[in-house]
This record gives C-alpha cells, structure tokens and sequence, in this order.
C-alpha cells in the first residue's frame, strides 16, 4: 500500500471501507446474469476487488442491475433497491438498461432503468465480459472518491419524480413511499445520517421473502 | 401448526433465475406450490414477427441464456424446413459438434447451481472455470462468449480455424481428467446422495402425463432422446447412447448430467474423427430480401434439459407469420415443478429445482 | 397404421378434414367442439405427449387457429413406431368472444399453454381452473400476441412518455 493510499485510509476511512467492500445483492435481474457465477468465482475472482455476492439486500451495497427490466421485474428490483441500506451504488449491466437494446420495441420492458431508479454507471454490451465488470468496478471506486456516486442521494432528492415515475407504469404502489414525496432541499450528508435512511420496516411481507 | 404462506424469489439466494414460487408452508413442510413466472417475459415470440427472418437469428440465442446455441439450431431448423434448404455434409457434422459442446457448458453450469445450492462450493468453482475454458474454444470460434450466433440457415458461419480441433479435444481431455476429482468430492459423496436420494420424484406416469423430457424422463428409465427418437444434424451418424437412471428422484437426474456430458465428450471426439470435408454453408438467397413460402412446421432438438421445440408459421412473407418454442423448462418449471415440491422440505426446493433443470428465461420467453 | 388412423378418426368424427402437413405429420382440422373428443380418441390411440398448444392469429380470416401438436413417447431407435407419425391437429376459433373448450383433463401439460394463449390472445377456455395472469403483470386494451396490437405504437405511448428524473433542479 503506498502512502497515498495510507492518507486515504486515515483521511477518509468510510469511503475507503465502502469503496472495498462492494457487496453485490444476489438478484438475478435479467441474462447478464449468466457473467456473474464466472466473475465471482476462480476463473475471476471478482473478491480481488472486494465485490462479493450477498444473499439479502439488507447487508448489500452494489446492486447490478444485469439485463433487460421487464415491468414485473421492475416492481422487484424497486423493492429490492429501496431495502439496500445507504449509501447503495447501482450498476447496469448490458446494453438494455440504457436503451433497451434488443427489446427496445417489446411492450414489456421499460427501456430507460434510470428514469425509474439512479443509476450511477453502465456498463455497455451485450453481452459485457467479466473484464467489464472489473472495469466498471475501479471506475465505480474513482466516483465514489470524488463523490460523484451519489446516486442514493439523488433518489432521495427527487424521490418525488422517481416514484411518480414508477407509478406511471407500475400502477398503485403497494408499498408506502421511502422518503416524504415533496422535493425538500436537504439533499443528505451521505454516510453519517445513513441510519436515518434505512427503509421503514413496514414492509413485513418482504422479509417473509427472505426468510 | 398454522399454515403459512411463503414467497420464494425472485430475489432470493436458493432461487436460481428470475422465478417464483409462492409456497404453501406448515412447519417445513411445503403443502401447495404455486410457480409465479413472467419475470423475464420480452415477449420474443410477438418481437420476432417484427423482424425478418435473418435478423431473428440474434434474437433467439437471447431466450435462453444458459444454452443460446441449441436456440439457434432449432430456429435455422425450421427455417431451413420452410424454404428447402440442404445443409451440407461437413456443417452438420460442425453443428453437432458445436451444440455438444454447448451441451457440455451447460451441463457444467448446471452442476455449478446444483453444487452451489447444496454447499459444495469447491465443485461449483470447479465446474465454473471447467465451463469458462469451453467458452474460451466458443470465443476462438465465433468471437462472443455467451452469444455466439454461429448457426445459419444453409450451415454455419465459418469453418472451424486451423488447428481448432486439436485444441478443443485438448481443453476436452483436461476437463475429462477431472472427472475422478469430481467423482471422489461430489457424485460418490454421502453428503450429496444424503441430500438429493428420494428428493423430488416424479414418477414417469407424472412425466409422461405433465409432458416431461431431458433428465427429467430419463431418470424413469425411459430412454426418450430427441437425438436418438427423431435425429437431426449428424446424431444418426455416429454410435453413442442414452443413459437413463431408474429412481426419478434429484439423485438419478443429477448422475444423468454427469454421464450425459461424458457421453457428449466421447460423441464430439468421435464426430471429429468422423467429419468428412467440404463446404460448410449453402449459399441462401439475398437474406435482405429473402422470403420464405407459405407454410408451417414444428421442428425440435434435444437441449440439455431436454426437447425444445419450435412451431413455426411463414405467409410468405419477409418475415415469420408466428414463432411458438416449445421449451422444456416450461413443463418442467410449471406443471411438473408444482407437483414435485409439494411434501418436500423449504430446503429441498432449490435442491429440486436445479435437478429439474428450470432455467426461466425460457419460460417467459 | 398411419392410413388406419386418418380412417378410423374420419369414421368416428364428423367434420374432420385431413390433410397432409408440410412434412411427415398428419394434419387434421376438427371443428371445435370435437376437441375434447379428438384428444381423447388419440390419446388412446397411444398419443401420449402433448408438445405443444399454439394459437396463431388469422386476422384477415377473422379467426384464431389453436394448433394442438401430439407426438408419442418411445424408446426405438431412428424411425420411431413403425411409422407411426405425429399429429398436427388444429381447429379455427372466431376472433369475437373466443373461446375454446380446455384439454386439462386428457393432457395435464395443457393447464399452463392454455392459460398462455388465454393471457397473450385472451381466448377463453371453459373449464378452466386457473385462468389467472401468468407472464404479463400488466393490463393491456388488446391482448398483446394479437396482430393488432401494435407493441411500437405501445412503447411510444406508455414507456418513452414517462419523462427522464430531473437531476440538477
């Protein structure tokens, strides 16, 4: 480790933590999923660089978001992204969770993921190598240095616009919203009121589905 | 004890896939299972019939993951059915080699889920990375890992690239000399007899009755193999056969898997020796342009979970008129899948599951 | 054996119209109500897999086709049974109110293929226990699977109005 690295540690320990502990939430979103089982084992070892399947999103902080999003799935991953406690990264996998890609006139996937939940990188392809997961991880890490990963904050800032959003093709939520609708101005401090943001545990049922 | 009622997945560790089941629990012990699909539902069938008929060939390898190959074979079946083409001699032989092949990856991420779900991690990565080293030979051979879109109407893509052979039957030979390891840590394991023994049996009156194939009926005893019943590509020319196992249980589909890709291995080898030379595609017509005449045909192959079919209606037109797939899991994961959990253990149901083999994307298409 | 089928179901039922498929499957058209009936009779006959229930829609006919595709399980070797071949069998259903009778009590496979068509062409099926949603999880005016539903027009009008998030206020 060189010192540079050793400011970091000392500087900056929460960030350093998060950046190196990327625990992936085990949700099989779509196809891409069929590059995840070789990364996280030997041929590539994704634990080189921290990243680790987690069964439940309740210990996870990386969702990747691997493929097409039909509108059923979409209800799922809503769900499984407002469990994760902050601060949460999402990467999208594959070339349908930026446009669509293949399925951009199929009248069951939403086209664009991040008009409905952030999105703080993409990976593009389809479909995306293991090399590609590794590349969007170091990059995931360069973001949250700078800060710039904060797509959890801007789900809390425009909660709002994202859940109106949601409504608009999944109809009625059933769940209550995570954060007050109306847009207020506080916009979070990150990690040290990550408490405060972990989602009302009124959803019992879901913790059913985890049992 | 009160009965409860349990969702299983989608986003759950023993699921495998973006699937469902909603369970019926009292105690332990599962009392009804309803399969919730749809997760993964893109609607190919109705996307297909958007398109022409050369540009769906991207599209059908993305039904199922797991095994796109057998997906592209089955669909230039059919299209070669309508508009009469021959394939020639050399590209069936090259297709049967290929789809082996791809039957050998699947077979090994299919052990990956099953050893993963019961605990055997160190199987699991080592049939992981056996499987990445048969995706290295698809990557030399048609440039994409997963997606290979390899398989044409008239042929294949290309021929194999000089020295491919030898190179494959060695990455063969280096998986192969694994098999003792796997059989010593996981198939001759009391650990994974204990588990998978009397877990999950369907019966072959059930089978039969719920539209079974793949393991799920040849772990009855019945020797039904869509390569054997009704060949295709250069299955009828070389000897090779179909194990079957007696007990219907997860114990005897898994064992299955096992012998089926020792068996795939020993064909491709025998194939290699066997392929004669020549050209590997016909010429098709300008695929831009290209129609193909009235008519309708149903076309199968066996995948490696078991027949995959593909019901296919031209008008004579640019494009198909109706795309149906007769996929295996969709028996599997609906009908036989809700008979096969209920008494089992909440445990149990991935255990059965993976040895069912329900992948389900091809489900929902 | 093949030709002593075509006779016997030409005895047995009215309105049955053989033809020869594109290939070596025996193609038969029954009126609807004869469905049931049929499958029994082939099932006896030693039909016992049912590969597949499709529905493909004729618009410019005005009508629906289910197509029923009966094959056999055997253990012989290249050939099959003799000869035996696989059936084709299909019957037309109007476009308006359409419904069918449900196969379930001769082929179990058919519950989940039956709800399938019920869901993407909305063809009902009397006596059908479970008619409940399977893939889709949306509502939609016109069934999808059907050629009138137009899947680009859908897109356009539902998934690309919903306007991207504002991230900079």
């Amino acid at each position: 480790m060189d010192r540079n690295q050793l400011m970091k540690w000392i500087k900056t320990p929460t960030k350093m933590a998060h950046k190196y502990s990327l625990n992936a939430v085990y949700f099989c979103t779509g196809c891409g999923i069929i590059e995840v089982p070789p990364t996280i084992t030997t041929r590539w070892d994704a634990e080189r660089f921290g990243v680790v399947a987690t069964a439940t999103p309740r210990h996870a902080n990386l969702f990747l978001i691997t493929g097409y999003v039909s509108v059923k799935t979409l209800r799922a991953i809503i769900r499984t992204y407002e469990q994760m406690p902050e601060p949460k990264y999402t990467v999208g996998f594959g070339s349908c969770t930026i446009n669509g890609g293949m399925y951009w006139d199929s009248y069951n996937t939403i086209n664009q993921l991040d008009k409905y939940i952030p999105v703080d990188g993409y990976i593009a392809g389809c479909m995306p190598r293991p090399e590609a997961i590794f590349i969007a991880v170091t990059h995931l890490w360069t973001l949250i240095d700078k800060d710039m990963a904060d797509g959890y904050k801007r789900y809390r800032k425009n909660y709002g616009a994202y859940r109106a959003n949601q409504e608009m093709v999944l109809g009625e939520l059933e769940w209550p919203p995570l954060f007050p609708t109306e847009i207020h101005t506080n916009t979070g401090e990150g990690e040290t009121d990550a408490t405060a943001a972990t989602p009302t545990m009124t959803e019992r049922e879901k913790d059913d589905e985890l049992a | 004890m009160r009965e409860l009622e349990l969702y299983f997945g989608p986003q759950h560790l023993g699921m495998v896939g973006n699937f469902s089941i909603t369970l019926n629990v009292e105690g332990d012990r599962i009392l009804k299972a309803t399969a919730n699909p749809g997760y993964l539902h893109r609607g190919f069938e109705k996307l297909m019939e958007g398109r022409t008929w050369i540009k769906n060939f991207p599209m059908v390898c993305r039904i199922n993951v797991v095994e796109p190959d057998h997906m592209e074979m089955v669909y230039a079946m059919g299209v070669e059915k309508l508009a009469g083409i021959e394939v020639p001699e050399r590209a069936q032989f090259v297709r049967s080699i290929y789809l082996e092949l791809a039957r050998v990856g699947s077979h090994l991420f299919g052990l990956w889920a099953y050893a993963n779900m019961l605990g055997f991690d160190t199987v699991a990565n080592w049939a992981m990375y056996h499987r990445d080293l048969v995706l290295d030979l698809f990557e030399e051979l048609t440039g994409g890992r997963v997606y290979h879109i390899y398989i044409w109407p008239g042929g294949v893509r290309r021929d194999f690239p000089e020295g491919f052979t030898d190179r494959m039957v060695e990455t063969l030979h280096s998986i192969g000399g694994c098999v003792p390891d796997y059989d010593s840590t996981f198939f001759n394991n009391t650990l994974f007899s204990e588990r998978a023994k009397g877990i999950g049996v369907v019966s072959r009156e059930e089978a039969v009755a719920m539209g079974g194939t793949g393991q799920a009926i040849r772990a009855t005893g019945m020797k039904y193999d869509v390569r054997k019943v009704d060949p295709y590509a250069a299955y009828d020319k070389v000897a090779w056969e179909v194990h079957t196992r007696e007990d219907a249980d997860a114990y005897s589909r898994i064992w299955i898997v096992r012998d089926e890709m020792i068996e795939s291995v020993h064909m491709i080898f025998n194939l290699i020796d066997a392929m004669p030379e020549g050209e590997v595609y016909n010429r098709i017509p300008n695929p831009l342009k290209w129609r193909i005449p009235a008519g309708e045909t149903y076309v199968r192959c066996e995948s490696s979970r078991g027949e995959l079919g593909l019901y296919l209606v031209s008008d004579g037109g640019e494009k198909p008129y109706r795309v149906h797939f007769r996929t295996p899991s969709y028996s599997h994961g609906l009908t036989i899948l809700e008979k096969a959990l209920v008494g089992a253990n909440i445990a149990d149901v991935g255990n059965i599951m993976i040895s069912l083999y329900v992948v389900a994307p091809e489900i929902d298409r | 054996m093949t030709s002593s089928l075509s006779t016997r179901l030409d005895a047995t039922f009215k309105g049955v119209e053989l033809g020869s498929g594109d290939d070596d499957r025996l193609a038969v058209s029954i009126p609807r109500e004869a469905v049931v009936p049929v499958l029994t009779f082939l099932k006896e006959e030693g039909y016992d897999y049912l590969q597949l229930i499709s529905c493909v829609d004729w618009i410019d006919r005005g009508e629906f086709e289910l197509v029923y595709l009966l094959s056999f399980y055997t253990e012989d070797e290249v050939g099959g049974d003799g000869g035996k071949q696989d059936v084709l069998l299909k019957t037309t259903v109007p476009r308006e109110q359409a419904s069918a009778p449900t196969a379930i009590g001769v082929f179990a496979i058919a519950e989940p293929h039956e709800r399938e068509i019920h869901e993407l062409y909305g063809i009902h099926f009397e006596g059908h226990p479970r008619l409940t949603p399977l893939l889709l999880d949306r509502d939609y005016e016109i069934p999808p699977f059907r050629k009138d539903f137009d899947t680009k027009q859908y897109v356009a009008d539902v998934f690309d109005r919903v306007p991207p998030v504002e991230e900079e206020g």
